[in-house]
Protein backbone atom coordinates (compact mmCIF):
# COMPACT_ATOMS: atom_id res chain seq x y z
CA UNK A 1 0.00 0.00 0.00
CA UNK A 2 1.31 3.43 -0.85
CA UNK A 3 0.21 6.91 -1.79
CA UNK A 4 1.54 8.83 -4.77
CA UNK A 5 0.83 12.43 -5.74
CA UNK A 6 2.01 13.46 -9.18
CA UNK A 7 2.26 17.08 -10.30
CA UNK A 8 -0.71 18.10 -8.17
CA UNK A 9 -2.04 21.61 -8.66
CA UNK A 10 -5.03 23.37 -7.14
CA UNK A 11 -6.03 26.95 -7.72
CA UNK A 12 -8.78 29.26 -6.55
CA UNK A 13 -9.45 31.74 -9.32
CA UNK A 14 -6.05 32.54 -10.74
CA UNK A 15 -4.17 31.94 -7.48
CA UNK A 16 -2.41 28.59 -7.15
CA UNK A 17 -2.68 27.23 -3.62
CA UNK A 18 -0.43 24.27 -4.44
CA UNK A 19 1.35 23.58 -7.69
CA UNK A 20 3.76 21.05 -9.19
CA UNK A 21 3.55 18.94 -6.06
CA UNK A 22 5.07 15.46 -6.17
CA UNK A 23 4.93 13.22 -3.15
CA UNK A 24 5.29 9.55 -2.42
CA UNK A 25 4.44 7.97 0.90
CA UNK A 26 5.45 4.34 1.26
CA UNK A 27 3.87 1.41 3.04
CA UNK A 28 3.66 2.03 6.77
CA UNK A 29 5.45 5.31 6.40
CA UNK A 30 4.48 8.46 8.27
CA UNK A 31 5.08 11.62 6.31
CA UNK A 32 4.62 15.01 7.96
CA UNK A 33 3.53 18.00 5.90
CA UNK A 34 5.11 20.85 7.79
CA UNK A 35 4.81 24.53 7.11
CA UNK A 36 3.43 27.85 8.25
CA UNK A 37 -0.29 28.49 7.92
CA UNK A 38 -1.35 29.18 4.34
CA UNK A 39 1.46 27.10 2.83
CA UNK A 40 -1.02 24.66 1.25
CA UNK A 41 -0.53 21.70 3.56
CA UNK A 42 -4.21 21.44 4.55
CA UNK A 43 -5.27 21.87 0.93
CA UNK A 44 -2.96 18.99 -0.01
CA UNK A 45 -4.56 16.83 2.66
CA UNK A 46 -8.06 17.68 1.44
CA UNK A 47 -7.03 16.80 -2.12
CA UNK A 48 -5.79 13.38 -0.96
CA UNK A 49 -9.04 12.85 0.97
CA UNK A 50 -11.10 13.78 -2.10
CA UNK A 51 -12.84 16.60 -0.26
CA UNK A 52 -11.41 18.88 -2.92
CA UNK A 53 -10.52 18.25 -6.56
CA UNK A 54 -7.11 19.10 -8.05
CA UNK A 55 -6.99 21.25 -11.20
CA UNK A 56 -4.08 19.20 -12.48
CA UNK A 57 -2.11 16.11 -11.60
CA UNK A 58 -3.08 12.70 -10.31
CA UNK A 59 -3.41 10.86 -7.01
CA UNK A 60 -2.76 7.14 -6.66
CA UNK A 61 -3.69 5.09 -3.60
CA UNK A 62 -2.57 1.46 -3.34
CA UNK A 63 -1.77 1.36 -7.04
CA UNK A 64 -5.11 2.71 -8.16
CA UNK A 65 -5.64 6.14 -9.69
CA UNK A 66 -8.23 7.80 -7.44
CA UNK A 67 -8.04 11.35 -8.81
CA UNK A 68 -11.72 11.36 -9.72
CA UNK A 69 -12.91 8.79 -7.18
CA UNK A 70 -15.36 9.97 -4.47
CA UNK A 71 -14.03 10.41 -0.91
CA UNK A 72 -15.89 7.39 0.43
CA UNK A 73 -14.47 5.02 -2.18
CA UNK A 74 -10.93 6.15 -1.45
CA UNK A 75 -11.23 4.58 2.02
CA UNK A 76 -9.63 7.37 3.99
CA UNK A 77 -9.24 7.37 7.76
CA UNK A 78 -9.09 11.00 8.68
CA UNK A 79 -8.72 12.82 11.98
CA UNK A 80 -9.77 16.44 11.72
CA UNK A 81 -8.26 19.29 13.66
CA UNK A 82 -11.59 19.94 15.38
CA UNK A 83 -12.19 16.14 15.51
CA UNK A 84 -15.53 16.74 13.77
CA UNK A 85 -17.46 14.38 16.01
CA UNK A 86 -21.22 14.53 15.48
CA UNK A 87 -22.36 16.51 18.53
CA UNK A 88 -25.92 15.13 18.63
CA UNK A 89 -24.82 11.49 18.73
CA UNK A 90 -23.30 9.44 21.54
CA UNK A 91 -19.77 8.11 21.20
CA UNK A 92 -21.17 4.72 20.24
CA UNK A 93 -23.50 6.22 17.61
CA UNK A 94 -20.70 8.39 16.27
CA UNK A 95 -18.63 5.28 15.62
CA UNK A 96 -21.51 3.14 14.37
CA UNK A 97 -23.00 5.63 11.91
CA UNK A 98 -20.39 5.07 9.22
CA UNK A 99 -20.59 1.28 9.55
CA UNK A 100 -24.35 1.47 9.32
CA UNK A 101 -24.47 3.48 6.11
CA UNK A 102 -21.79 1.25 4.62
CA UNK A 103 -24.18 -1.63 5.12
CA UNK A 104 -22.58 -3.55 8.01
CA UNK A 105 -25.11 -5.73 9.84
CA UNK A 106 -26.19 -4.55 13.30
CA UNK A 107 -24.58 -7.39 15.29
CA UNK A 108 -21.29 -7.07 13.41
CA UNK A 109 -21.40 -3.31 13.85
CA UNK A 110 -21.83 -3.65 17.60
CA UNK A 111 -18.93 -6.07 17.87
CA UNK A 112 -16.58 -3.91 15.85
CA UNK A 113 -17.42 -0.71 17.70
CA UNK A 114 -17.02 -2.51 21.03
CA UNK A 115 -13.60 -3.85 20.10
CA UNK A 116 -12.30 -0.45 18.99
CA UNK A 117 -13.77 1.16 22.11
CA UNK A 118 -11.85 -1.38 24.18
CA UNK A 119 -8.67 -0.74 22.20
CA UNK A 120 -8.92 3.00 22.83
CA UNK A 121 -10.00 2.53 26.46
CA UNK A 122 -13.28 4.30 25.79
CA UNK A 123 -15.72 1.61 26.99
CA UNK A 124 -17.03 3.71 29.88
CA UNK A 125 -17.72 6.66 27.62
CA UNK A 126 -19.79 4.87 24.96
CA UNK A 127 -23.06 6.53 25.99
CA UNK A 128 -21.64 10.03 26.45
CA UNK A 129 -22.01 12.86 23.98
CA UNK A 130 -18.90 14.57 22.58
CA UNK A 131 -19.60 17.73 24.62
CA UNK A 132 -19.20 15.66 27.80
CA UNK A 133 -15.70 14.49 26.86
CA UNK A 134 -12.32 16.05 27.49
CA UNK A 135 -10.09 17.10 24.61
CA UNK A 136 -7.97 13.97 24.87
CA UNK A 137 -11.04 11.71 24.96
CA UNK A 138 -12.49 13.42 21.89
CA UNK A 139 -9.24 12.88 20.06
CA UNK A 140 -9.37 9.20 20.94
CA UNK A 141 -12.93 8.93 19.63
CA UNK A 142 -11.88 10.65 16.40
CA UNK A 143 -8.99 8.21 16.11
CA UNK A 144 -11.32 5.29 16.83
CA UNK A 145 -13.57 6.43 13.98
CA UNK A 146 -10.58 6.53 11.63
CA UNK A 147 -9.52 3.04 12.72
CA UNK A 148 -13.03 1.64 12.17
CA UNK A 149 -12.90 2.93 8.64
CA UNK A 150 -10.32 0.19 7.91
CA UNK A 151 -8.61 2.69 5.63
CA UNK A 152 -6.02 2.50 2.87
CA UNK A 153 -4.50 5.81 3.99
CA UNK A 154 -4.52 7.72 7.28
CA UNK A 155 -4.75 11.49 7.12
CA UNK A 156 -4.18 13.44 10.31
CA UNK A 157 -4.89 17.16 10.23
CA UNK A 158 -3.18 18.82 13.21
CA UNK A 159 -4.50 16.03 15.47
CA UNK A 160 -2.76 17.41 18.55
CA UNK A 161 -3.17 21.15 18.13
CA UNK A 162 -6.20 21.39 20.43
CA UNK A 163 -4.50 19.58 23.30
CA UNK A 164 -2.24 20.95 26.00
CA UNK A 165 1.46 20.21 25.93
CA UNK A 166 1.41 17.48 28.59
CA UNK A 167 -1.40 15.59 26.88
CA UNK A 168 0.42 15.73 23.55
CA UNK A 169 3.44 14.07 25.06
CA UNK A 170 1.19 11.39 26.56
CA UNK A 171 -0.74 10.75 23.36
CA UNK A 172 2.21 10.59 20.97
CA UNK A 173 3.24 7.02 21.85
CA UNK A 174 -0.40 5.91 21.66
CA UNK A 175 -0.85 7.47 18.24
CA UNK A 176 2.39 5.96 17.03
CA UNK A 177 1.41 2.55 18.36
CA UNK A 178 -2.09 2.56 16.85
CA UNK A 179 -1.49 4.00 13.43
CA UNK A 180 2.14 3.69 12.56
CA UNK A 181 2.26 -0.03 13.28
CA UNK A 182 -0.11 -0.65 10.37
CA UNK A 183 0.92 -0.96 6.76
CA UNK A 184 -1.02 2.12 5.65
CA UNK A 185 0.77 5.30 4.63
CA UNK A 186 0.12 8.15 7.07
CA UNK A 187 0.08 11.83 6.16
CA UNK A 188 0.41 14.04 9.19
CA UNK A 189 -0.23 17.76 8.78
CA UNK A 190 1.24 20.05 11.40
CA UNK A 191 2.77 23.46 11.82
CA UNK A 192 4.75 22.27 14.85
CA UNK A 193 8.24 21.21 13.77
CA UNK A 194 8.84 19.52 17.10
CA UNK A 195 5.80 17.29 16.60
CA UNK A 196 6.76 16.55 13.00
CA UNK A 197 10.25 15.49 14.05
CA UNK A 198 8.85 13.32 16.84
CA UNK A 199 6.19 11.54 14.79
CA UNK A 200 7.30 11.34 11.17
CA UNK A 201 9.72 9.14 9.29
CA UNK A 202 10.05 11.85 6.69
CA UNK A 203 9.08 15.50 6.66
CA UNK A 204 8.03 17.60 3.68
CA UNK A 205 8.54 21.27 4.46
CA UNK A 206 6.05 23.31 2.47
CA UNK A 207 6.06 26.96 1.58
CA UNK A 208 3.79 28.92 -0.78
CA UNK A 209 2.22 25.77 -2.22
CA UNK A 210 5.47 24.01 -2.99
CA UNK A 211 7.59 21.45 -1.24
CA UNK A 212 10.73 23.24 -0.16
CA UNK A 213 12.54 20.12 0.97
CA UNK A 214 11.64 16.55 1.78
CA UNK A 215 13.69 14.16 3.88
CA UNK A 216 14.17 12.49 7.22
CA UNK A 217 14.19 14.77 10.27
CA UNK A 218 17.98 14.24 10.45
CA UNK A 219 18.50 15.24 6.82
CA UNK A 220 16.45 18.40 7.24
CA UNK A 221 18.26 19.27 10.42
CA UNK A 222 21.81 18.66 9.28
CA UNK A 223 21.43 19.43 5.64
CA UNK A 224 18.74 22.07 5.05
CA UNK A 225 18.42 22.88 1.36
CA UNK A 226 17.32 26.46 1.90
CA UNK A 227 17.37 29.29 4.34
CA UNK A 228 13.65 28.78 4.96
CA UNK A 229 14.06 25.12 5.97
CA UNK A 230 17.11 25.95 8.09
CA UNK A 231 15.20 28.53 10.09
CA UNK A 232 11.96 26.51 10.23
CA UNK A 233 13.52 23.32 11.57
CA UNK A 234 15.28 23.25 14.92
CA UNK A 235 14.67 25.14 18.12
CA UNK A 236 16.24 27.37 19.36
CA UNK A 237 16.33 28.86 15.89
CA UNK A 238 19.47 28.73 13.77
CA UNK A 239 21.80 31.76 13.83
CA UNK A 240 21.99 33.74 10.60
CA UNK A 241 24.99 35.96 10.12
CA UNK A 242 24.60 39.10 8.00
CA UNK A 243 25.25 38.53 4.29
CA UNK A 244 28.82 38.89 3.10
CA UNK A 245 29.41 39.04 -0.67
CA UNK A 246 26.01 37.50 -1.32
CA UNK A 247 26.34 34.60 1.12
CA UNK A 248 24.50 34.10 4.39
CA UNK A 249 26.20 31.84 6.92
CA UNK A 250 23.99 29.86 9.30
CA UNK A 251 25.10 28.00 12.41
CA UNK A 252 22.93 26.07 14.85
CA UNK A 253 23.06 27.39 18.45
CA UNK A 254 24.50 24.12 19.77
CA UNK A 255 27.42 24.29 17.33
CA UNK A 256 28.73 27.58 18.69
CA UNK A 257 31.56 27.12 21.16
CA UNK A 258 33.65 29.24 23.46
CA UNK A 259 37.12 29.85 22.12
CA UNK A 260 40.11 32.12 22.47
CA UNK A 261 39.79 33.31 18.88
CA UNK A 262 36.51 34.35 17.24
CA UNK A 263 33.65 36.81 17.36
CA UNK A 264 33.67 38.87 20.55
CA UNK A 265 30.24 38.79 22.25
CA UNK A 266 28.52 40.25 25.25
CA UNK A 267 26.13 38.07 27.28
CA UNK A 268 22.67 39.66 27.36
CA UNK A 269 20.86 36.96 29.34
CA UNK A 270 20.67 33.25 30.01
CA UNK A 271 17.73 30.85 29.79
CA UNK A 272 18.25 27.81 31.92
CA UNK A 273 16.76 24.73 30.17
CA UNK A 274 17.78 21.97 32.56
CA UNK A 275 20.58 19.99 30.97
CA UNK A 276 21.52 22.93 28.80
CA UNK A 277 21.40 26.69 28.87
CA UNK A 278 20.51 29.09 26.10
CA UNK A 279 22.73 32.16 25.91
CA UNK A 280 21.48 35.27 24.16
CA UNK A 281 24.55 37.11 22.93
CA UNK A 282 25.12 40.50 21.40
CA UNK A 283 27.92 40.83 18.84
CA UNK A 284 29.05 43.08 16.02
CA UNK A 285 27.48 40.47 13.66
CA UNK A 286 24.05 40.90 15.32
CA UNK A 287 22.35 38.90 18.10
CA UNK A 288 23.36 35.24 18.46
CA UNK A 289 21.84 32.25 20.24
CA UNK A 290 24.15 29.72 21.77
CA UNK A 291 23.31 26.44 23.47
CA UNK A 292 25.81 24.89 25.88
CA UNK A 293 25.90 22.60 28.89
CA UNK A 294 24.35 24.20 31.93
CA UNK A 295 27.35 23.54 34.22
CA UNK A 296 29.60 25.97 32.34
CA UNK A 297 29.70 29.39 33.93
CA UNK A 298 29.74 32.18 31.39
CA UNK A 299 31.57 35.48 31.89
CA UNK A 300 30.14 38.79 30.76
CA UNK A 301 32.25 38.99 27.61
CA UNK A 302 33.26 35.94 25.59
CA UNK A 303 34.60 34.95 22.21
CA UNK A 304 32.80 32.34 20.17
CA UNK A 305 33.65 30.19 17.20
CA UNK A 306 32.33 27.12 15.39
CA UNK A 307 33.74 24.15 13.51
CA UNK A 308 33.75 25.03 9.80
CA UNK A 309 31.99 21.78 8.79
CA UNK A 310 28.97 22.81 10.92
CA UNK A 311 28.49 26.00 8.98
CA UNK A 312 25.68 26.22 6.38
CA UNK A 313 25.96 28.68 3.54
CA UNK A 314 23.01 30.10 1.63
CA UNK A 315 22.67 32.39 -1.33
CA UNK A 316 21.45 35.71 0.07
CA UNK A 317 19.09 36.51 -2.81
CA UNK A 318 17.53 33.11 -3.59
CA UNK A 319 17.86 31.57 -0.11
CA UNK A 320 19.14 28.35 -1.67
CA UNK A 321 22.02 26.33 -0.34
CA UNK A 322 25.29 27.65 -1.67
CA UNK B 1 -29.74 48.38 39.81
CA UNK B 2 -31.44 45.06 40.47
CA UNK B 3 -34.59 46.72 41.76
CA UNK B 4 -34.78 49.00 38.77
CA UNK B 5 -34.45 46.04 36.45
CA UNK B 6 -37.24 44.20 38.20
CA UNK B 7 -39.43 47.25 37.86
CA UNK B 8 -38.77 47.44 34.14
CA UNK B 9 -39.51 43.77 33.68
CA UNK B 10 -42.80 44.21 35.55
CA UNK B 11 -43.75 47.18 33.38
CA UNK B 12 -42.89 45.29 30.21
CA UNK B 13 -44.83 42.24 31.35
CA UNK B 14 -47.87 44.36 32.13
CA UNK B 15 -47.55 46.12 28.80
CA UNK B 16 -47.56 42.89 26.81
CA UNK B 17 -49.85 40.77 28.99
CA UNK B 18 -52.54 43.35 29.88
CA UNK B 19 -54.43 43.09 26.55
CA UNK B 20 -54.44 39.30 26.86
CA UNK B 21 -55.66 39.42 30.46
CA UNK B 22 -58.34 41.90 29.46
CA UNK B 23 -59.43 39.52 26.71
CA UNK B 24 -59.58 36.67 29.21
CA UNK B 25 -61.60 38.82 31.63
CA UNK B 26 -63.98 39.89 28.89
CA UNK B 27 -64.58 36.34 27.78
CA UNK B 28 -65.92 35.37 31.23
CA UNK B 29 -68.13 38.45 31.73
CA UNK B 30 -71.81 38.78 31.02
CA UNK B 31 -72.81 41.35 28.45
CA UNK B 32 -74.31 43.63 31.14
CA UNK B 33 -71.18 43.52 33.28
CA UNK B 34 -69.12 44.53 30.29
CA UNK B 35 -71.26 47.54 29.47
CA UNK B 36 -71.36 48.80 33.06
CA UNK B 37 -68.25 47.43 34.68
CA UNK B 38 -68.60 49.51 37.87
CA UNK B 39 -72.29 48.85 38.62
CA UNK B 40 -73.64 46.09 40.87
CA UNK B 41 -74.76 42.97 39.00
CA UNK B 42 -76.46 39.89 40.31
CA UNK B 43 -74.55 37.92 37.72
CA UNK B 44 -71.09 39.14 36.64
CA UNK B 45 -69.31 35.89 35.65
CA UNK B 46 -70.57 33.51 32.99
CA UNK B 47 -69.54 30.70 30.66
CA UNK B 48 -72.26 31.66 28.20
CA UNK B 49 -69.78 33.26 25.78
CA UNK B 50 -67.87 30.01 25.44
CA UNK B 51 -71.09 28.02 25.22
CA UNK B 52 -72.33 30.30 22.45
CA UNK B 53 -69.08 30.01 20.48
CA UNK B 54 -68.75 26.26 20.89
CA UNK B 55 -72.34 25.37 20.06
CA UNK B 56 -72.66 27.63 17.03
CA UNK B 57 -73.17 25.98 13.66
CA UNK B 58 -70.61 24.98 12.48
CA UNK B 59 -69.03 24.55 15.95
CA UNK B 60 -65.90 26.48 16.82
CA UNK B 61 -63.60 23.44 16.98
CA UNK B 62 -64.25 23.03 13.28
CA UNK B 63 -62.46 26.33 12.58
CA UNK B 64 -59.67 25.32 14.94
CA UNK B 65 -59.27 22.12 12.99
CA UNK B 66 -59.28 24.00 9.68
CA UNK B 67 -56.57 26.33 10.90
CA UNK B 68 -54.50 23.43 12.20
CA UNK B 69 -54.79 21.67 8.82
CA UNK B 70 -53.74 24.80 6.94
CA UNK B 71 -50.97 25.48 9.47
CA UNK B 72 -49.50 21.99 9.25
CA UNK B 73 -49.86 22.03 5.47
CA UNK B 74 -48.07 25.35 5.03
CA UNK B 75 -45.38 24.59 7.60
CA UNK B 76 -44.54 21.21 6.06
CA UNK B 77 -44.55 22.59 2.54
CA UNK B 78 -42.34 25.51 3.57
CA UNK B 79 -39.78 23.33 5.35
CA UNK B 80 -39.82 20.77 2.57
CA UNK B 81 -38.69 23.42 0.11
CA UNK B 82 -36.77 25.80 2.40
CA UNK B 83 -34.40 23.20 3.92
CA UNK B 84 -32.97 21.98 0.59
CA UNK B 85 -32.93 25.56 -0.73
CA UNK B 86 -31.05 26.85 2.32
CA UNK B 87 -28.63 23.91 2.18
CA UNK B 88 -27.83 24.56 -1.48
CA UNK B 89 -27.38 28.27 -0.87
CA UNK B 90 -24.95 27.46 1.93
CA UNK B 91 -22.88 25.50 -0.61
CA UNK B 92 -22.76 27.90 -3.55
CA UNK B 93 -20.17 30.64 -3.88
CA UNK B 94 -20.35 33.66 -1.59
CA UNK B 95 -21.28 35.99 -4.45
CA UNK B 96 -24.21 33.92 -5.68
CA UNK B 97 -25.41 33.49 -2.09
CA UNK B 98 -25.21 37.22 -1.50
CA UNK B 99 -27.37 38.01 -4.53
CA UNK B 100 -29.85 35.31 -3.51
CA UNK B 101 -29.99 36.65 0.04
CA UNK B 102 -30.62 40.15 -1.27
CA UNK B 103 -33.51 38.95 -3.43
CA UNK B 104 -34.94 36.90 -0.56
CA UNK B 105 -34.73 39.87 1.77
CA UNK B 106 -36.54 42.00 -0.81
CA UNK B 107 -39.25 39.36 -1.11
CA UNK B 108 -39.56 39.06 2.67
CA UNK B 109 -40.04 42.81 3.02
CA UNK B 110 -42.57 43.08 0.18
CA UNK B 111 -46.04 43.94 1.56
CA UNK B 112 -47.98 40.85 0.61
CA UNK B 113 -51.36 42.61 0.74
CA UNK B 114 -50.42 44.01 -2.66
CA UNK B 115 -50.38 40.47 -3.99
CA UNK B 116 -53.68 39.16 -2.81
CA UNK B 117 -55.77 40.34 -5.76
CA UNK B 118 -53.36 38.62 -8.13
CA UNK B 119 -53.43 35.54 -5.90
CA UNK B 120 -57.20 35.56 -6.05
CA UNK B 121 -57.04 35.54 -9.85
CA UNK B 122 -54.69 32.55 -9.65
CA UNK B 123 -57.01 30.75 -7.29
CA UNK B 124 -59.88 31.35 -9.66
CA UNK B 125 -58.10 30.14 -12.79
CA UNK B 126 -56.61 27.07 -11.08
CA UNK B 127 -59.83 26.35 -9.23
CA UNK B 128 -58.19 26.52 -5.80
CA UNK B 129 -61.05 28.28 -4.01
CA UNK B 130 -62.69 26.58 -1.00
CA UNK B 131 -59.81 24.16 -0.60
CA UNK B 132 -58.00 24.21 2.72
CA UNK B 133 -54.77 22.61 1.55
CA UNK B 134 -54.63 24.93 -1.47
CA UNK B 135 -54.38 27.76 1.04
CA UNK B 136 -51.00 26.30 2.02
CA UNK B 137 -49.52 27.29 -1.34
CA UNK B 138 -49.67 31.07 -0.91
CA UNK B 139 -48.82 30.74 2.79
CA UNK B 140 -45.75 28.63 2.07
CA UNK B 141 -44.77 30.97 -0.73
CA UNK B 142 -45.08 34.06 1.44
CA UNK B 143 -43.17 32.46 4.33
CA UNK B 144 -40.45 31.06 2.09
CA UNK B 145 -38.03 34.04 1.98
CA UNK B 146 -37.84 34.37 5.76
CA UNK B 147 -37.66 30.59 6.25
CA UNK B 148 -34.81 30.20 3.75
CA UNK B 149 -32.88 33.10 5.31
CA UNK B 150 -33.22 31.68 8.84
CA UNK B 151 -32.25 28.15 7.81
CA UNK B 152 -29.42 29.41 5.62
CA UNK B 153 -27.74 31.09 8.56
CA UNK B 154 -28.22 27.89 10.58
CA UNK B 155 -26.49 25.80 7.88
CA UNK B 156 -23.75 28.41 7.62
CA UNK B 157 -23.08 28.16 11.34
CA UNK B 158 -22.36 24.43 11.15
CA UNK B 159 -18.63 23.71 10.93
CA UNK B 160 -17.87 22.38 7.44
CA UNK B 161 -15.64 19.66 8.91
CA UNK B 162 -18.75 17.90 10.24
CA UNK B 163 -20.16 17.37 6.79
CA UNK B 164 -16.75 16.43 5.42
CA UNK B 165 -16.33 13.83 8.14
CA UNK B 166 -19.74 12.45 7.18
CA UNK B 167 -18.72 12.31 3.52
CA UNK B 168 -15.59 10.36 4.36
CA UNK B 169 -17.71 8.00 6.47
CA UNK B 170 -19.70 7.22 3.35
CA UNK B 171 -22.90 9.17 3.94
CA UNK B 172 -24.48 10.34 0.69
CA UNK B 173 -26.20 13.70 0.39
CA UNK B 174 -29.56 12.45 1.66
CA UNK B 175 -27.99 10.53 4.55
CA UNK B 176 -25.90 13.54 5.55
CA UNK B 177 -29.03 15.68 5.67
CA UNK B 178 -31.05 13.02 7.46
CA UNK B 179 -28.50 11.90 10.06
CA UNK B 180 -26.21 14.86 10.59
CA UNK B 181 -27.31 18.23 9.22
CA UNK B 182 -31.05 18.37 9.88
CA UNK B 183 -30.71 17.12 13.49
CA UNK B 184 -28.06 19.77 14.07
CA UNK B 185 -30.19 22.61 12.73
CA UNK B 186 -33.15 21.36 14.81
CA UNK B 187 -33.50 24.52 16.92
CA UNK B 188 -33.48 26.78 13.87
CA UNK B 189 -35.99 24.48 12.15
CA UNK B 190 -38.28 24.61 15.19
CA UNK B 191 -38.24 28.40 15.38
CA UNK B 192 -38.75 28.69 11.63
CA UNK B 193 -41.66 26.24 11.79
CA UNK B 194 -43.30 28.23 14.59
CA UNK B 195 -42.99 31.47 12.64
CA UNK B 196 -44.53 29.92 9.54
CA UNK B 197 -47.30 28.31 11.57
CA UNK B 198 -47.97 31.64 13.29
CA UNK B 199 -48.22 33.45 9.97
CA UNK B 200 -50.64 30.88 8.61
CA UNK B 201 -52.65 30.94 11.86
CA UNK B 202 -53.10 34.72 11.75
CA UNK B 203 -53.43 35.31 8.02
CA UNK B 204 -56.66 37.10 7.07
CA UNK B 205 -57.03 38.64 3.58
CA UNK B 206 -56.13 35.55 1.55
CA UNK B 207 -58.19 33.24 3.77
CA UNK B 208 -61.12 35.64 3.47
CA UNK B 209 -61.03 35.72 -0.31
CA UNK B 210 -60.12 32.10 -1.08
CA UNK B 211 -62.61 30.43 1.28
CA UNK B 212 -66.33 31.11 1.23
CA UNK B 213 -67.88 27.88 2.53
CA UNK B 214 -68.72 28.36 6.24
CA UNK B 215 -67.42 24.93 7.30
CA UNK B 216 -64.01 25.61 5.71
CA UNK B 217 -63.28 29.01 7.28
CA UNK B 218 -60.02 29.49 9.15
CA UNK B 219 -59.94 31.07 12.61
CA UNK B 220 -59.28 34.74 11.82
CA UNK B 221 -62.11 34.84 9.29
CA UNK B 222 -64.45 32.90 11.56
CA UNK B 223 -63.73 35.21 14.48
CA UNK B 224 -64.33 38.25 12.30
CA UNK B 225 -67.69 36.73 11.36
CA UNK B 226 -68.68 36.46 15.01
CA UNK B 227 -67.85 40.12 15.47
CA UNK B 228 -69.95 41.08 12.49
CA UNK B 229 -72.81 38.65 13.11
CA UNK B 230 -75.22 41.19 14.55
CA UNK B 231 -76.09 44.57 13.13
CA UNK B 232 -77.24 46.17 16.37
CA UNK B 233 -74.66 45.10 18.93
CA UNK B 234 -71.11 43.85 19.04
CA UNK B 235 -70.87 40.51 20.87
CA UNK B 236 -67.75 41.41 22.81
CA UNK B 237 -67.99 38.38 25.09
CA UNK B 238 -68.27 35.81 22.32
CA UNK B 239 -65.58 37.58 20.34
CA UNK B 240 -63.22 37.46 23.33
CA UNK B 241 -64.03 33.80 24.02
CA UNK B 242 -63.23 32.93 20.39
CA UNK B 243 -59.87 34.69 20.46
CA UNK B 244 -58.96 33.01 23.75
CA UNK B 245 -59.80 29.60 22.29
CA UNK B 246 -57.89 30.49 19.14
CA UNK B 247 -54.79 31.46 21.10
CA UNK B 248 -54.67 28.29 23.21
CA UNK B 249 -53.13 25.93 20.60
CA UNK B 250 -50.41 28.47 19.85
CA UNK B 251 -49.67 28.88 23.53
CA UNK B 252 -49.35 25.12 23.83
CA UNK B 253 -47.04 24.94 20.83
CA UNK B 254 -44.74 27.66 22.15
CA UNK B 255 -44.64 26.09 25.62
CA UNK B 256 -43.61 22.73 24.18
CA UNK B 257 -40.94 24.13 21.88
CA UNK B 258 -39.81 27.18 23.85
CA UNK B 259 -36.27 25.92 24.44
CA UNK B 260 -35.67 25.21 20.74
CA UNK B 261 -37.25 28.51 19.73
CA UNK B 262 -35.04 30.59 21.99
CA UNK B 263 -31.86 28.75 21.04
CA UNK B 264 -32.88 28.91 17.37
CA UNK B 265 -33.52 32.63 17.44
CA UNK B 266 -30.28 33.43 19.22
CA UNK B 267 -28.28 31.08 17.02
CA UNK B 268 -25.18 32.78 15.71
CA UNK B 269 -25.67 35.67 18.07
CA UNK B 270 -23.04 34.32 20.44
CA UNK B 271 -20.08 32.34 19.25
CA UNK B 272 -19.81 29.20 21.38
Amino acid sequence: MNLILQNIGRRFGSKWIVRHLDLEVGEGECLALLGPSGCGKSTTLRLIAGLDQPNEGSITIAGEDVTTVSPVDRRIGMVFQSYALFPHLTVFANLALGLQVRGIAASDRKRRVASVLALMQLEDLAERHPAELSGGQRQRVALARALLRDPLVYLLDEPMSNLDAQLREDLRPQLRHLILKGSQPVVYVTHDQHEAMAMAHRIAVMRDGKIEQIGTPQELYHNPSSLFVASFIGRPQINLLPAESGIIKAIRPEHLQLSSEGIPCRLVYKEWLGTSQLLILESNRGPLRMLCASEISIPETIKINWPPEKEHQFDASSGERY
Amino acid sequence: MMRQRKLWITVLLLWSLAPLLWQLYTSFCTHEALLQPLAEHNQRWTLDNYRQVLTANPPFWRYLLNSVIVGIGSTSLTLLIAIPAAYSLSKVSQNVARVAKFILLGAALFPYVLLFLALLELARSFNLGNNLLALSFPYAGLSMPLAVLLLLSAFRDLPSELEEAARLEGLDLWQRLRWVLIPLIGPATASTAILVFLFSWNEYPIALTWISRADLLTLPVAIARIAGSSVYSIPYGAYAAATVLGALPLLLLVLIFQRQIVSGLTQGAIKG
